[in-house]
C-alpha cells in the first residue's frame, strides 16, 4: 500500500456515506471489503486533499452530490491493470450506477478476469467471405460504438479487392518499351488483383463476380506496436491474448492509431451518440462499456461476451461461416483445427506482429 | 425471361423444399409487408431459409436484431432459442464433447408431416420405376428444369435425395430415411470433405459457446445452401447473392468515394435487381 | 534573497512596459488569443470532433507544427554552438537571445501538444508515481522528457546568464558551462527524438526511414537560425541593441549549409522511394503527384520546393546574404518553405493512405486554424516579452542598484 493509492480509494469510501441508489448491499460489502487498517492510513494519508477537492466539486454542482462525487471519483481513478480488486469493484460499482441511470436500464459492467489456459484466436476464411458487412453491423449493435452521421465508429473494415482480368489489348500497355507487361496492382488497371481495396464498395448484391472480400480488425497481436507506443499504458495485452484499453485512464493522444499497422483503432472525435435503445446493456469494463470523448477503442473480440463463454458477434453472424474463433491452447479448438489443416497466413506478416487473427483459404 | 425464371427460383424456391410449405411460407411473409412495424422479421443465414420473429426477451433485451437495411439477423440475444437437440452422428468424433442444437426445419415447414399421407401415400401417385429423370408435373416451382437438374449437373435425380416411399424423409445410400433436420447425413454422402470440416467446425456457421466443449447452435447445411439451385449467379460460389450491409460513412474530408476506380461493373448485382424484393 | 525578489519585479516591471509599437504588437497577437480562446473553449467542450481529423488522418496541424517547433528550438543551437564551442564573439553578445526562442519555441509545443490531446484533462496519467509514465518504451515519453528538460536547461541557463548580468556578477563557469554544453548536445536530443517518434511506427512506411532525424535537425537549423535572423534584424531595427553582422552572417552561412543538405536529403529520398515504387511509396507519390483526383497536397509539397530551392539559390550569394532585405526574403521563404514541409509534406502524407489503403484528404477546420494561429501568437508574445527583458539586461537598462 503506497500513498499513491490513497487518493483514488478515498473518493469511494466518501461515495458510500453520501449517495444512495440503487444496490445497498453491494455497497456495504464494499464498505465491508476496505479493511480498517487501510481506511486508517487512506484517512492519514493524502486523503484530505481529494476530500477537499470533492467537496469542492459537489458544492459547485449543487444538484447532484452523488453524480458529482462519481465524476470526481471516476477521473482520480488508477489504471484499471493496477486496481486491487476492490478498486476494480467500485470501480466497476460506480460505472453500473452512471450508466443505469445514464440510459434508463439496467446496466451491467462485467469485470471477468482472463480465464487460465486460454489464449484467443481467431481464424478467417478469405475464400468465404461474400463481404455482406454483417459483421461490421453485428460488431456496431454489440459493442456500444458511436453511430449516426456525425461519428460513425466501426471496429470492422471490409475491403473489396477486385481481380480484374488479363486481356489482349493491354498487350501494348508495357513499360519500358511498350511490351506487353499487363500492369495490374492499381485502381487503373486491374490485372490479377488490385492493392488497392475498395472500402466503400456497394453493389446490389453480393458477392460480385470478379472480387474478393477482406475483413480487417484488431488483430490482437502478439507483439502489438499500439502497446508499445502508449504513453501511459493505458492500453496493454490481457493474460488471454486480447489487447485491451482502459478507457478512463486513456489521454488521448493517438500514437496508438498512428503505429497500428492494420488500422485497427478508432478516436472518440466527440461525445459517442448512442441511444438507449441502442444501447446493450451487458458490458464489460475492458470491452462494451460506453467510451467518453477523447480517447481511443477498438475490437476486444467482444469481451464481454468471450470471458463468458460466448462467441464474438461478428462471429455468430458470419452468414457463411467465414469466421472461427476458439482457444489457441486447447488442440481441438475450431482455430485450431483450421489453423491444421488449412492453408493459412497473418495479414502483413512482415510487420513482425504475430497476430492472432489468421486468414485461411480451403 | 430467364433472369425472371432465376429470381423466380431463387426468391420462392429457396423459401421451402415442399411446395405446400412454400405456400405457407409466404403467407408469413405477406403478414410481414402488410404491418411492419408491428411484428419484424428477419432471416438468418441466407434469405429463404430459417427466420425469426422479432420480439423481447427480458426488458430492453431483444431475442434478435436485425439490420434495418436487409432484414438480416446481426445480433442473437438467445442463439438457443427455438432449438432441439441435434441428434446422433453416424461418426463418433471430436465435434460430440460439447452440447449440439440445431433449429428444426420441420417446424418450418409445417405441411411436412401430412405430405407422406395426403399425397404421396405411398400408392398414389404411383411409385417412380426407376431413378432415371423424367419432365416433372408438380413441383416446378422447385425445379422449372427437371430434366436439367443443375445439382449434379444431371448426375444425380430427386430420389437420390429424396426417400421414394417416404417423400417426408431424405434416403440414404442403404435407402433408408433421413430425417429432414439433419440433412448433413444427406448431402455427406457425396460432400465427404466438406462434411468432415463441418463436424469440426471448420465449415458452416455455429453460435453459442466457443469452448469445445460449449453448447452450440449449429446450422445445417441447408440454413445456407440452398440444394435445388447450387449455381447462384456468375460467382457460382454455393451461396446465393445477398445484398451488403451499407458502406461506412465517408470520413470528413470526403464528399465521395469516386478514387476507388472498379471496373466490373456489378454485372451480378444487376441481374438480380428487379428481382430483389419480387415475392417479399 | 532580496536579490532575486529585487531581479524579479524589475524584470517583470521592465517587460510590461513599452512604447506605442510594443503595445500595438502585442494587442495585434492579442486578437488571436482571443480566437484561440473560443476556439479552445469549443474544442474543449465538444471534442476533437471540431478539428478536421479524422480515424484515417488522426494526426493533423496540431502535430505538425508541434513537430516543426520543437525543430525551431533546437534550431537555437545554431546561436549558442559557435558562440560557446567556436567562440564566435558577435553570437556569443546575443546568445542568450538563442536561448529565450528556445523557451518561446518549447512553449508553443506545449501548447500544440495540449491541443493534440483529446484528453488534456488526463495529462497527469503520465507523471511518473502519480500516474504511469511508459519509459523507456514509450517513444512519446523519451520526447516528453528531452522536452521538459531541454525547458529546463534553457530557463535555468538563459535566466542565471541574466541574473549574473543584471547584477553584475561573474558567472559560476563551473556550474553555467555545463549547462550550456548539455543544453547544446540537448537541442540534437529533441528533434532526433521527435524523429524517433515518428520513424519507429512501420505502419506508416513514409515516415518509417532512417533519415528521420538527420532531415528534421537539418531543417531545423536551417528553419531555427531563419527566424532568429529575421528577429535579430527586428531587434536592431526596433531596439538600441546592435547585433553584429557577424552574427547574421554566421547564420546566414548555417542557413545554407543546412538548406543545401536539407535539399539533398529531400531528393535522396525521392529517388529512392520513386525510382521504383512499392506500396511503401505511396505516401510520397499521393504528396507529389496526388492520387485519382485527390490532390489537396500537392500545391503544398511543390511550393515548399520551390521556396526552400529559390531561398537556397539565393543565399548562395554573398551579395544577397550581406543585403539584409533580400536576406529577410530568403529567410521567410526557408522558413516557411520548412514549416509546410515538416507539416502538409510529411506529417499529414504519413497518414495518407491509412494503412490499409484508405485515401483520405485532410482539411484543418477554421477552429483548428485559430487554436494553431494562437498557439503562434502566444508563443510569439512570450518570445517578445523574453527577448524585451534579455535585450533590457544586455542594454544595462535593467541593474542591480544597490540601496
Amino acid at each position: 500500500m503506497t500513498d499513491k493509492k490513497a487518493p483514488k480509494n478515498n473518493p469511494d469510501i466518501e461515495q458510500t456515506s453520501t449517495c444512495d441508489t440503487t444496490e445497498p448491499s453491494e455497497k456495504n460489502k464494499e464498505t465491508e471489503s476496505v479493511s480498517p487498517s487501510r481506511r486508517g492510513f487512506i484517512k492519514q494519508m493524502g486523503g484530505l486533499s481529494v476530500a477537499s477537492l470533492m467537496g469542492t466539486a459537489a458544492l459547485l454542482t449543487h444538484s447532484d452530490d452523488a453524480e458529482a462525487n462519481t465524476t470526481w471519483a471516476e477521473w482520480f481513478q488508477g489504471n484499471y491493470r493496477l486496481m486491487t480488486d476492490e478498486e476494480k469493484e467500485q470501480a466497476i460499482a460506480r460505472l453500473e450506477r452512471r450508466y443505469t441511470s445514464e440510459f434508463g436500464k439496467q446496466v451491467t459492467v462485467d469485470g471477468t478476469p482472463a480465464q487460465e489456459g486460454v489464449l484467443f484466436g481467431y481464424a478467417l476464411n478469405i475464400q468465404k467471405c461474400i463481404g455482406c458487412r454483417r459483421c461490421v453491423k453485428a460488431c456496431v449493435e454489440e459493442n456500444n460504438q458511436s453511430r449516426g452521421d456525425k461519428q460513425e465508429i466501426e471496429w470492422i473494415r471490409v475491403l473489396k479487392m477486385e481481380k480484374g482480368e488479363f486481356t489482349i489489348d493491354k498487350m501494348n500497355d508495357g513499360y519500358p518499351g511498350g511490351y506487353g507487361i499487363q500492369v495490374g496492382g492499381n485502381a487503373y488497371s486491374a490485372a490479377g488483383v488490385v492493392l488497392e481495396g475498395e472500402h466503400y464498395y456497394e453493389p446490389k448484391k453480393v458477392p460480385e463476380s470478379d472480387s474478393f472480400y477482406f475483413p480487417i480488425a484488431c488483430m490482437q497481436c502478439e507483439k502489438p506496436p499500439c502497446v508499445k507506443v502508449c504513453p501511459v499504458r493505458t492500453t496493454y495485452r490481457e493474460p488471454d491474448g486480447i489487447v485491451v484499453v482502459d478507457y478512463n485512464w486513456c489521454i488521448g493522444c493517438r500514437m496508438c492509431i498512428g503505429a497500428c499497422p492494420y488500422w485497427a483503432r478508432r478516436f472518440n472525435w466527440g461525445e459517442p451518440n448512442l441511444s438507449s435503445k441502442d444501447m446493450n446493456p451487458k458490458t464489460h469494463y475492458l470491452g462494451n462499456r460506453p467510451r467518453m470523448k477523447g480517447v481511443v477503442e477498438k475490437c476486444t473480440f467482444c469481451i464481454q461476451r468471450t470471458r463468458k463463454g460466448r462467441y464474438p458477434a461478428c462471429v455468430e453472424v458470419c452468414p457463411v461461416g467465414a469466421r472461427k474463433f476458439g482457444n489457441l491452447l486447447d488442440p481441438d479448438s475450431e482455430v485450431r483445427r483450421v489453423l491444421a489443416r488449412k492453408r493459412m497466413f497473418r495479414l502483413k506478416a512482415d510487420a513482425n506482429t504475430y497476430p492472432k487473427f489468421f486468414y485461411f483459404i480451403d | 425471361m430467364k433472369k425472371y425464371n432465376i429470381s423466380a427460383v431463387l426468391i420462392v424456391l429457396i423459401l421451402a423444399v415442399v411446395s405446400s410449405a412454400s405456400a405457407q411460407e409466404k403467407k408469413v411473409v405477406t403478414k410481414k409487408a402488410a404491418e411492419p412495424q408491428k411484428e419484424v422479421i428477419c432471416f438468418e443465414s441466407r434469405l429463404g431459409a430459417s427466420e425469426v420473429t422479432q420480439r423481447e426477451i427480458k426488458p430492453g433485451l431483444p431475442n434478435v436484431k436485425c439490420s434495418p437495411k436487409t432484414g438480416a439477423v446481426l445480433w442473437w440475444g438467445d442463439p438457443y432459442e427455438g432449438t432441439v437437440p441435434m441428434g446422433k452422428m453416424p461418426i463418433k468424433a471430436d465435434y460430440s464433447k460439447g452440447v449440439a442444437v440445431v433449429k428444426p426445419r420441420s417446424a418450418k415447414m409445417a405441411l411436412l408431416p401430412i405430405c407422406g399421407t395426403a399425397c404421396h401415400n405411398g400408392t398414389y401417385p404411383p411409385l417412380p420405376k426407376n431413378k432415371r429423370p423424367r419432365k416433372l408435373t408438380m413441383h416446378t416451382d422447385i425445379v422449372p428444369d427437371s430434366l436439367n437438374l443443375q445439382h449434379g449437373r444431371g448426375a444425380i435425380w430427386c430420389l437420390d435425395c429424396h426417400n421414394t416411399k417416404k417423400r417426408n424423409k431424405f434416403v440414404d445410400n442403404f435407402g433408408d430415411e433421413i430425417d429432414f433436420n439433419q440433412p448433413q447425413k444427406l448431402c455427406g454422402k457425396c460432400h465427404g470433405p466438406i462434411y468432415r470440416d463441418w463436424r469440426d467446425g471448420i465449415h458452416g456457421k455455429r453460435i453459442g459457446q466457443w469452448a469445445t466443449t460449449g453448447k452450440k447452435r449449429w446450422f445445417v447445411c441447408t440454413e445456407c445452401h440452398n440444394p435445388h439451385d447450387v449455381q447462384q449467379g456468375k460467382r457460382n460460389s454455393g451461396f446465393a447473392q445477398l445484398a451488403p450491409e451499407p458502406a461506412p460513412i465517408l470520413p470528413k474530408g470526403m464528399k465521395n468515394a469516386d478514387h476507388e476506380r472498379h471496373h466490373n461493373t456489378d454485372e451480378s448485382g444487376q441481374e438480380n435487381k428487379g428481382s430483389k424484393q419480387k415475392g417479399h | 534573497m532580496r536579490k532575486i525578489i529585487k531581479f524579479t519585479t524589475d524584470y517583470v516591471g521592465y517587460v510590461v512596459k513599452g512604447g506605442p509599437k510594443f503595445y500595438a504588437w502585442l494587442g495585434f497577437l492579442g486578437i488571436f488569443v482571443l480566437f484561440w480562446m473560443y476556439g479552445n473553449y469549443m474544442q474543449w467542450t465538444e471534442g476533437m470532433i471540431v478539428t478536421g481529423l479524422t480515424d484515417q488522418v488522426s494526426w493533423g496541424l496540431y502535430l505538425a507544427n508541434f513537430v516543426f517547433l520543437v525543430g525551431v528550438a533546437a534550431g537555437a543551437v545554431t546561436v549558442v554552438f559557435p558562440a560557446y564551442v567556436y567562440k564566435h564573439k558577435a553570437l556569443h553578445e546575443v546568445a542568450v537571445l538563442g536561448e529565450m526562442l528556445a523557451i518561446a519555441a518549447v512553449v508553443m509545443c506545449l501548447l500544440f501538444v495540449f491541443n493534440h490531446m483529446g484528453r488534456p484533462d488526463r495529462v497527469w496519467h503520465m507523471l511518473p508515481y502519480i500516474g504511469i509514465f511508459n519509459w523507456p518504451n514509450s517513444m512519446l515519453t523519451w520526447d516528453v522528457l528531452v522536452l521538459s528538460v531541454y525547458l529546463v536547461l534553457n530557463v535555468v541557463g538563459g535566466f542565471y546568464f541574466l541574473y549574473m548580468k543584471y547584477t553584475d556578477q561573474k558567472l559560476n563557469k563551473l556550474f553555467y558551462m555545463p549547462i550550456i554544453y548539455i543544453a547544446i548536445v540537448w537541442a540534437l536530443s529533441i528533434h532526433t527524438v521527435t524523429g524517433f517518434l515518428l520513424n519507429t511506427m512501420p505502419a506508416r512506411p513514409l515516415w518509417h526511414t532512417g533519415m528521420m532525424p538527420i532531415r528534421f535537425i537539418i531543417t531545423a537549423f536551417a528553419a531555427g537560425p531563419s527566424l532568429i535572423i529575421i528577429v535579430f534584424l527586428t531587434i536592431r531595427k526596433n531596439t538600441k541593441l546592435w547585433i553584429k553582422d557577424e552574427a547574421i552572417n554566421m547564420l546566414s552561412q548555417i542557413i545554407v549549409w543546412c538548406l543545401g543538405i536539407a535539399l539533398f536529403l529531400t531528393l535522396s529520398e525521392v529517388v529512392t522511394d520513386l525510382y521504383h515504387p512499392t506500396e511503401h511509396s505511396a505516401g510520397l507519390e499521393y504528396l507529389m503527384l496526388g492520387h485519382n483526383g485527390l490532390n489537396r497536397l500537392v500545391p503544398w509539397f511543390w511550393s515548399s520546393l520551390a521556396m526552400m530551392v529559390v531561398a537556397f539559390v539565393m543565399l548562395l550569394f554573398p551579395s544577397v546574404r550581406k543585403n539584409h532585405n533580400k536576406l529577410v526574403v530568403a529567410c521567410v521563404l526557408a522558413f516557411v518553405g520548412i514549416w509546410i514541409e515538416k507539416g502538409m509534406g510529411l506529417l499529414i502524407p504519413g497518414s495518407i493512405p491509412s494503412p490499409i489503403g484508405e485515401f483520405t484528404e485532410y482539411y484543418p477546420t477554421l477552429l483548428e486554424i485559430f487554436n494553431s494561429i494562437g498557439n503562434w501568437a502566444i508563443g510569439f508574445i512570450v518570445l517578445t516579452v523574453l527577448l524585451k527583458g534579455a535585450i533590457g539586461i544586455l542594454l544595462g537598462d535593467i541593474k542591480y542598484a544597490k540601496e
